[in-house]
């Protein structure tokens, strides 16, 4: 053979596209002459639709038998390279009579070398799917081996994005992981997964305003899944049955000791993820309690102590200190101390204070000492029968009213700049708060305090004329009206107009932004000293709960890092691009149904007591809530995957992979398609459960068939009376195909012999218009099929119906007979028109190759110059010219081998 | 014997196909101690790269010389294993496989303690198997870069060319006076409307201008021996000239035969009924009107499946029973023809097809519908009921029942009746004695598997292209001719092939020369030689199958396969029935 030409410098000689049986018989006709072939396949398996037959006329030998073998081949073919999950983006000539084909390989999630196809992923795993491989009838899961035989036999984890709600969570907790995980019952599970990630789990079950919620793609159907509420009754379950952590601090423990400043969100989440990395960690809280804002800033009705209390000891159990009643007042004490790295998370409690004539004559507060005042359990401000005014729009203030509404007050007010709609508290908040009574003031500006005739204190304010805000929605100045509103009683007025960060100890040490936050690198959020980070409210001035945990955690890696000396760029969030909302929506076929959401108590109710107004989902609420969940971008992030995998062979970091090769020539087997039955509306596909496609019936006579039976899918009854019906968009100008799909008269008479074996009592029809039965031994087939007694019929369905017990009339007509007629089934299948494979056409870059009217590619010469393309060095193998069978398949892949053979031979000799 | 062995037993759980039904490890406990044994394992997939390491490891480590993998199918995995225990460094035909899935689970789902015991029962044969193994070695024959192509139809033609163009030697030997086959002298043919007279006399220029390909017109084999890779052929020209070859692999194109009608079949003998050939043949389909053998066509009725889906019956003892495939096409094409030629400004022309179904398949289909749009009627008869066609006055008259008018009889007069007649077999006995190829059912030349390998024979080295193995339209016909061309070239090319040494073998010793293996042997692989002061059988290496034949009626028991010798079959049958239950 002649040595290959140096100065074409071919990674391979020929590129096959598709791996079916045309892509693996040219593959193994070349590799077998001796050229390299690089063989690309979209697909996680090699064998095409052909090892997902049950038998194969006309001798009936098991589809298996008929595909492993050269399944087998190919796979460990020496002069074949094998790329599965892959993809050609683009081929282009590169002149020398070759081409340059990049080739990208799909990130499976799972290292190929290290798989042994065990399957124990695909059964820890929680994702639920179409099983495209049995089409569609049954479901498999996210982490799957396709189908028994598959060649190679490795895992692959469908993941074609991030999950929105993933993406979107501050705090970097998978909310489509627990939720899948409630979803299957796994509800300790769930609880562990969000530890992974975040430590205050039952504090965010309660307090968490959920932007995961926000960003549910399910909000474009008939609502967002339920995400907060399922979080809520997982972490309650989780604690009910575990009051204490199941962990200790981690085995390896390191010398390196880190101080955190200030207990809340922030600061907790770095103390966690520190001391599990085994640095000795100790977090100084001013207060006389951890918690921070969650603690102090937070009403009870919403943040129960004895939750958070639980949440702490999430951390505590690492053996992190939290050293309560200790300010710290400056950086370099704790340095002297001998802490190694510093986090300071002390938040943004200040509260503002804003002009107010004649305040003395009210009880005027603020609102953190109202808050702090007002919790459950400790001694309450007495506001029975006071009027209270709240002056303020943000959470803060409507937690300031409705804990006052809680008191008995006689009245309480909302007084704020903004008008209703463009007020800083969530809508549902403020809905809720009027719910209980809280009466609203908005668009108003307080002037000052006075007394009326009675003696009683009165709020004078005025209108808002115009109010200003940025882009971002902060507001930055107002002008008001002229003339005053009707002063409003004012017992005790709260101030909540907004907090400023709690930072004026570190002025002199740390560099603060104009806003007197701290400033940080928001990559690292290292400070302007190199071993103290900051996070958290400090930073960001008021946000909420998970942004807080998000930066303590982003903190604590990056102090872990710098530690340990390691070096070099490492993305902190390593996700794949967030899938598209709207192709999630356009898979779907759910149901829209809204789920019910968690009950809340009437407001009346509610505003006797602090208690908790939400009641907790039971199992069957949140799991039902589970079930709501899209499946967005597939791969939940569940992880029991990698929790089962004895190879160690998940790895989410993977991803897609890009190469260029250059070929010498290039053969299109890219297969065919198979036109949607549900086109031929008449015919009930989609509408009717008992109406199934061809290459479903199919999989229902595999060896490896989804029910290990030929049921119905409405009821599960085993049929006994099934019409199969011929030519469902095919040799059919509805369609736009009048091509004969060259295989179903022959599938159809297999399906009724496998079927009488496997039911022999059951009666088959076939309506057909001819019975094309026309290759060797293919007649003599379908007379034995009649022999059996499968009964053909001559003519066209019109349509057909459904009956109530789910069986189906067909209505047709019969040639033989004459007239139009009816029959009933039990099961009816539809064979189906074949279709080109648009991405034959779309391979090339630059040049397309010549398709002929139904977009199949179009060889110039069939009768001399089967397999070549209207394109010098493309040639074409198999069905991507137009339907065939397998014998006819093989024929014609085996001579578009032949075709390249000769080509490069030609290119060689120049 | 056994005793001497150090064999590695691995069982493989298939991931639960094996594991489910049988319990492994106790089938691997079962066997430690079997004579020859040192190593017993379980694996849960023994294909896995991992566990195939781990078994080299042991291979090495143990230092094995026997190997048994009680898995699935040799089918799948023969071949990976014996792969596997070459680069372990031990002959790959002392590796055992035993199927413990097809032959076991899946067999016995429902009983999973006797699957389990003939589990063991299957492995411990497999050991007896491996203790009395042999190191052997593939049989590498060199092969002759050259190619014989018999038959200069368009398939042989074709593939000519091909195998020229990969560059091989090509003789291609024709036994008319002319190159060109069957469809050398008609014109535009179905479905594109490619002219067969065009398409052959380009390549027939293209061979006669290749100089790697020899055109030998006139010309048949006449004596092959030797082996793939190997052959060393004869051919006679008419003349009687006669020409050695050398040559590595054959491709026989020796086309089909058209059906010719039983006198009376369809009115066969009476004026104006003709056959398909006989109609392009003699109609003027170019000029201004239809004519035939110059005379004006006015109607014209085309009867189907004449010759081919038959029944039996008194009158038609062995019945064609195929499809003749290409009919349909060709018959719908022609009635578009006549159709255009009608557009065209011609006379008009009743045109009437008398079919049982219309198999214009796949993108043939809009050939159909040209024929019905350009106005042919299509009438659908019963199979019970063809039509008769019987002497008018002028012309002819069709009589059928018509199925759509609920079997009304139609009596249709005619012009001309074209019989629209299939492919059968070439009639060729005297190749088929020097090949000795194998026919299907049906009498056309038998491939090995029509979907896995379709253009190879169980003649190693003889592959089969075009209509000589069932009907084909023409760009069917070539497509397998090309496909024949990759399975010679990937044979030729490489410059070697490697044969199989499961083979049989003589114990000279025992072998007292009676012929009788030699009778037996199908593939004439048995051979006379003196040795020793007497004659006796020597096995053609390269020829023999392994097919085992010689071994039964060996009067001296000299005979035995290589890989399943008497010994070793006695052995397993011992191993396997010895009955020792599984706890």
């Amino acid at each position: 053979m002649t040595p290959p030409d140096p100065a074409r410098e071919l990674d391979h000689d020929v590129l096959v596209v598709g791996a079916g049986t045309a892509g693996m018989e040219a593959a193994n006709s070349l590799g077998d002459m001796g050229y390299r072939v690089l063989l690309v396949e979209k697909k996680p398996s090699v064998g095409g639709r052909t090892i997902l037959l049950s038998k194969v006329f006309p001798t009936l030998d098991c589809a298996s038998c008929i595909a492993t073998p050269r399944m087998a081949a190919t796979a460990h073919h020496p002069n074949v390279t094998l790329m599965v999950n892959s993809e050609v983006d683009g081929v282009t000539r590169a002149g020398n009579g070759t081409f340059r084909a990049s080739v990208r390989r799909r990130a499976t999630s799972v290292d190929p070398d290290a798989c042994t196809g065990c399957g124990q992923c695909a059964e820890a795993c929680t994702v639920p799917m179409v099983d495209e491989y049995n089409y569609d009838l049954v479901a498999r899961r996210a982490a799957h081996i396709p189908f028994p035989q598959a060649v190679p036999k490795k895992a692959v984890i469908s993941r074609s994005g991030c999950a929105p709600c993933l993406h979107t969570c501050p705090a970097g907790v998978k909310p489509s992981g627990y939720v899948s995980l409630v979803r299957a019952g796994k509800i300790d599970e769930a609880f562990r997964l969000h530890l992974e990630d975040a430590p205050l789990v039952g504090s965010l079950a309660r307090a968490c305003y959920a932007p995961c919620e926000g960003e549910c793609t399910r909000c474009d159907l008939e609502g967002a899944v339920h995400i907060r509420a399922i979080k809520r009754f997982m972490a309650d379950r989780y604690y009910a049955t575990h009051p204490e952590p199941e962990y200790g601090p981690p085995e390896t423990r390191l010398e390196t000791r880190i101080a955190i400043v200030g207990s809340g969100p922030a600061g907790l989440s770095a103390a966690f993820h520190l001391a599990k990395q085994g640095h000795r960690v100790t977090v100084f809280e001013a207060e006389p309690q951890a918690g921070g804002m969650l603690r102090h800033g937070m009403p009870a009705y919403r943040m129960p102590h004895d939750v958070l209390d639980r949440d702490i000891r999430n951390i505590t159990a690492l053996g992190v200190e939290i050293r309560t009643g200790t300010r710290v007042e400056s950086v370099a004490s704790l340095k002297a101390q001998g802490f190694a790295a510093v986090f300071v998370g002390v938040g943004n409690q200040v509260p503002k204070v804003i002009p107010l004539q004649g305040r003395d004559l009210a009880n005027v507060t603020d609102c953190m000492r109202f808050l702090k005042d007002s919790k459950d359990g400790g001694e309450m401000p007495d506001l029975r029968g006071k009027h209270v005014v709240v002056l303020g729009g943000g959470n803060v203030a409507l937690d300031v009213a409705r804990s006052s509404v809680r008191l008995a007050t006689a009245s309480t007010t909302i007084l704020c700049l903004e008008d209703r709609a463009r007020m800083p508290a969530h809508g549902w908040e403020v809905q809720e708060a009027e719910e209980e009574g809280v009466r609203l003031l908005t668009s108003a500006s307080a002037k000052r305090l006075l007394t009326n005739a009675a003696g009683e204190p009165m709020l004078e304010y005025r209108a808002v004329a115009t109010i200003d805000f940025t882009p971002e929605g902060r507001m930055t100045g107002f002008t008001v009206a002229e003339g005053t509103g009707q002063p409003i009683r004012a017992d005790v007025v709260i101030l909540a107009v907004g907090l400023g960060p709690s930072t004026a100890p570190f002025a002199g040490e740390l560099e603060l932004t104009p806003q007197k936050t701290i400033r940080t690198d928001p990559g690292t959020l290292q400070t302007s000293d190199p071993v103290v980070f900051a996070g958290g409210d400090a930073v960001l001035g008021p946000s909420i709960v998970t942004e807080a945990m998000g930066q303590g955690r982003r903190a604590a890696y990056h102090i872990d890092r710098m530690l340990r000396g390691t070096t070099g760029i490492v993305p902190f969030w390593d996700q794949p691009a967030t899938v598209r909302k709207d192709s999630v929506l356009q898979g779907c076929a759910c149901s829209h149904k809204p789920a019910s959401a968690p009950r809340r108590r009437p407001p009346r109710e509610r505003i006797q007591s602090f208690e908790t107004y939400e009641d907790a989902f039971t199992e069957a609420e949140a799991r039902d809530a589970a079930n709501r969940c899209l499946g967005c971008g597939e791969c939940s992030q569940c992880r029991q995957c990698v929790k089962v995998c004895p190879a160690d062979c998940i790895d989410f970091s993977m991803r897609d992979e890009t190469l260029d090769v250059r070929v010498g020539a290039v053969i299109l087997a890219t297969g065919y398609g198979i036109l949607d039955p549900g086109r031929k509306e008449l015919m009930g596909y989609g509408r009717y459960p008992n109406v199934i496609s061809g290459p479903q019936m199919d999989r229902l006579l595999a060896p490896t068939r989804p029910y290990n039976a030929v049921l119905r899918p409405s009821d599960g009854k085993v049929p006994d009376n099934i019409g199969i019906v011929l030519c469902n968009g095919s040799r059919d100008h509805t369609v736009d195909n009048p091509l004969c799909c060259r295989i179903g008269c022959m599938y159809s008479a297999k399906h009724a012999q496998l079927i009488m074996g496997a039911l022999p009592m059951a009666d088959i029809t076939i309506y057909t218009i001819d019975a094309r039965a026309f290759g060797k031994g293919y007649d003599e087939f379908y007379e034995q099929s009649r022999a059996m007694g499968v009964q053909y019929v001559r003519g066209k369905v019109a349509r057909v119906e459904e009956l109530e017990n789910g069986n189906l009339k067909v209505h047709y007509e019969n040639i033989a007979g004459g007239g139009t007629q009816t029959m009933e089934h039990d099961l009816l299948v539809l064979t189906v028109g074949l279709l080109p494979n648009p991405d034959a056409l779309a391979l090339m870059r630059g040049e397309t190759p010549a398709a002929d009217d139904w977009a199949y590619v179009r060889e110039p010469d069939p009768v001399a110059e089967p397999g070549r393309t209207s394109l010098d060095g493309v040639f074409a193998a198999g069905t991507v010219v137009g339907a065939r069978d397998i014998p006819d398949t093989v024929l014609h892949a085996a001579a578009a081998a032949a075709q390249a053979a000769a080509y490069i031979e030609e290119a060689r000799a120049g | 014997m056994a005793a001497h062995r150090r064999i590695g037993v691995f069982v493989c759980h298939c991931g639960g196909n094996i594991s489910d039904h049988v319990d492994v490890k106790s089938v691997a406990d079962a066997v430690a101690s079997e004579p020859g044994v040192v190593v017993s394992k379980t694996h849960t997939f023994t294909c896995s790269d991992a566990a195939q390491q781990e078994m080299i490891a042991d291979i090495r480590n143990e230092k094995l010389d026997g190997l048994v993998i009680a898995s699935c199918s040799p089918k799948l995995h023969l071949f990976t294993f014996r792969g596997m225990a070459e680069r372990a460094g031990i002959n790959p035909y002392q590796y055992v496989h035993v199927n413990l899935r097809e032959q076991c689970s899946w067999a016995h789902t429902d009983d999973p303690g006797g699957a389990t015991r003939k589990g063991a029962a299957l492995v411990r044969a497999g050991i007896a198997k491996a203790a009395l193994s042999r190191s052997l070695h593939a049989l590498r024959v060199k092969t002759a870069p050259c190619v014989l192509v018999i038959g200069a139809g368009i398939s042989g033609l074709r593939a000519a060319l091909a195998l020229a163009d990969l560059g091989l030697e090509v003789h291609l030997a024709e036994q008319a006076d002319e190159p060109g086959g069957a469809v050398r002298r008609w014109g535009p043919l179905a479905p594109d409307g490619q002219s067969g007279r065009e398409v052959v006399g380009g390549l027939l220029a293209r061979v006669r201008a290749h100089p790697r390909v020899t055109l030998h017109t006139a010309t048949g084999l006449v004596a092959k021996s030797g082996s793939i890779g190997d052959f060393h052929l004869t051919l006679r020209s008419a003349g009687g000239a006669e020409t050695a070859l050398h040559a590595g692999a054959i491709v026989v194109a020796t086309g089909f035969d058209s059906y010719e009608p039983k006198p009376g079949e369809f009115g066969r003998g009476l004026e104006g009924v003709v056959t398909l050939p006989e109609f392009r043949d003699g109609a003027d389909l170019q000029g201004g009107t239809l004519t035939f053998r110059n005379r004006t066509v006015k109607s014209v009725a085309f009867i189907y499946c004449v010759g081919s889906r038959q029944s039996e019956s008194e009158t038609c003892p062995s019945p064609n029973a195929w499809c003749s495939r290409f009919c349909c096409t060709a018959a719908t094409h022609l009635a578009a023809q006549i159709a255009a030629q009608e557009a065209r400004g011609g006379a008009a022309v009743t045109q009437v097809h008398l079919y049982r179904d219309i198999r214009t398949y796949g993108h043939n289909e809009r050939v159909y519908e040209e024929a019905r749009r350009g106005g042919a009627l299509f009438l659908r008869y019963g199979d019970g009921t063809p039509p008769t066609v019987e002497r008018a006055d002028p012309g002819l008259l069709v009589k059928v029942k018509d199925e759509l008018t609920g079997d009304a009889e139609i009596e249709i007069p005619a012009d001309l009746v074209v019989l629209v007649t299939g492919m059968v077999p070439r009639s060729n006995p005297g190749l088929m004695d020097v090949l000795k190829l194998p026919v299907s059912k049906d009498g056309f030349l038998g491939e090995i598997h029509i979907k896995l390998r379709p253009v190879e024979t169980v003649i190693d080295g003889v592959f089969i292209a075009g209509a000589a193995q069932s009907p084909k339209s023409m760009a069917e016909s070539v497509g397998s001719a090309l496909a024949a061309v990759a399975k010679a070239g990937a044979l030729l090319k490489k410059g070697y092939v490697d044969l199989e040494p499961l083979i049989a073998r003589v114990d000279a010793d025992r072998c007292l020369w009676c012929d009788e293996c030699l009778k037996a042997c199908p593939y004439g692989a048995i051979e006379k030689v003196p040795c020793g002061g007497k004659e006796i059988a020597q096995v053609v290496a390269s020829q023999c199958k392994g097919e085992g034949a010689c071994v039964p009626v060996c009067p001296h028991g000299a005979l035995d396969i290589e890989g399943y010798t008497d010994a070793q079959i006695t052995a397993m049958i011992d191993a396997g029935i010895r009955g020792e239950a599984v706890r």
